[in-house]
């Protein structure tokens, strides 16, 4: 199941962009969870006072005061579409919003041999 | 040829078997929609690699015990096609809870006389020695009651036929009816086992019975000596414990004991000394 949020950006602050590298993370056959190192970058026309929170992972946040742009590396396990978003110091209007997405391979699955007779199974 | 009789003692403990589970008669039906024991992905190759200790115990006069170390599994499934360690086979139906395949399987009795033997070094992996896991001394001809043994090859050989396989309820069937194709003795083999989880608390302890059943010419190929014996067809029971333990997303520890009585025609030949084989092992599976 997706977890994307759809949150609304607030009036006034659209021009404040967030980007985020990666932007997708493939989960290949064997992978059940992506472990990587996420770099978010924002930038602003200016100056703001902000934090980047990620949804559903309160443990995460990092805030920046009269700042126009700024730039976060975090280290993630995560088997979800994770939600990154600006918010302002008091986590109450969203300013910008991104989503890293998973992908998961297209695989196909079928039944294991069943071999109660080797000695090893 | 395969008589009536044979087939007695396996159809009975398939009844047996299947009867101690009266409240699960109803057929499981599974679907696979992702990478569980039971369903694997297609097209993938999947590897593992178990580091432990354990022995199999060598039933030849003079046989050496076989070390397990290090056991290698390697299997591939495609949609129909599938590997399996040494195995090759085709799927040719899978209603989920039956599945009827080809299979083609190495013979198992070299295992005992070559530790070179593919399957020593593939399944028991680890083969400190190579050449003969059973050595023969001679004697002096003039010995008395002393008897002269060729020291004649047994080659590889591979055998075919179909296989059923099952899950009723909790219980794992399998049933293979094989044939010798690599010419070396055209004999026939059966091969069927049962097994059930006892314990599903802490990791799954699970049982297992079973038969393997040698024709007369696969028992002579491995253990007959012309002039001196010449036994019948084989029949040898088996019980199985095992254990296994999930420890992380790749790593899960494995236990299991199997004690296999050799059927009469093989344990009465000279060649053998035991009328039993005995395999344990506990050791690490990392799955890569």
């Amino acid at each position: 199941m997706r977890t994307v949020a759809t949150a609304a950006i607030d009036a006034g602050h659209e021009d404040i962009r967030l980007e985020l590298s990666p932007r997708i993370c493939t989960l290949g056959v064997h992978d059940r969870q992506c472990e990587t190192r996420v770099h978010a970058s924002w930038h602003a026309p200016h100056e703001e006072s902000l934090c980047l929170v990620i949804v559903g992972r309160p443990e995460i946040k990092q805030c920046w005061e009269n700042y126009s742009e700024g730039v976060a590396t975090i280290e993630l396990v995560f088997a979800d579409d994770l939600v990154f978003q600006l918010k302002d110091l008091d986590l109450q209007q969203v300013l910008a919003s991104e989503a890293l997405r998973v992908i998961r391979e297209a695989i196909q699955y079928r039944h294991k041999r069943r071999q109660p007779w080797n000695v090893f199974d | 040829m395969i008589t009536s009789m044979h087939y007695k003692p396996m159809i009975v403990a398939l009844g047996v078997f299947i009867g101690a589970f009266p409240e699960h008669r109803a057929i499981a039906a599974e679907d696979c929609s992702a990478a569980s024991s039971e369903c694997v992905a297609v097209g993938h190759w999947n590897v593992e690699i178990e580091l432990g200790g354990g022995v199999r115990t060598n039933p030849l006069v003079g046989g050496e015990n076989i070390p397990l170390v290090l056991i290698p599994h390697i299997s591939y499934y495609g949609r129909r096609f599938f590997l399996d360690d040494l195995d090759v086979g085709f799927t040719i139906a899978d209603t989920g809870s039956n599945t009827f395949n080809l299979v083609a399987s190495p013979g198992y009795d070299r295992v005992y006389f070559y530790r070179s033997d593919l399957q020593n070094i593939f399944v028991i992996g680890y083969s400190p020695v190579d050449g003969a896991a059973t050595t023969y001394h001679a004697v002096d001809p003039a010995t008395p009651g002393a008897m002269q043994f060729s020291n004649r090859p047994r080659r590889v050989t591979y055998l075919a036929g179909p296989e059923w396989t099952f899950k009723y309820a909790a219980v794992t069937g399998q049933l293979d009816f094989l044939h010798e194709i690599t010419g070396q003795n055209h004999g026939n083999e059966i091969r069927a086992a049962l097994s059930v989880p006892l314990i599903q608390k802490h990791g799954v302890l699970s049982g297992s019975l079973g038969i393997t059943w040698n024709s007369a010419a696969i028992v002579n190929y491995y253990y007959g000596e012309d002039a001196i014996y010449q036994g019948g067809s084989a029949l040898n029971p088996f019980v199985k414990l095992g254990y296994t333990l999930p420890l992380s997303d790749k790593w899960r520890l494995n236990a299991f004991t199997e004690f296999e009585r050799l059927g009469d025609a093989i344990a009465n030949s000279p060649i053998v000394a035991e009328h039993h084989v005995a395999t344990s092992f506990v050791g690490f599976i990392y799955s890569f």
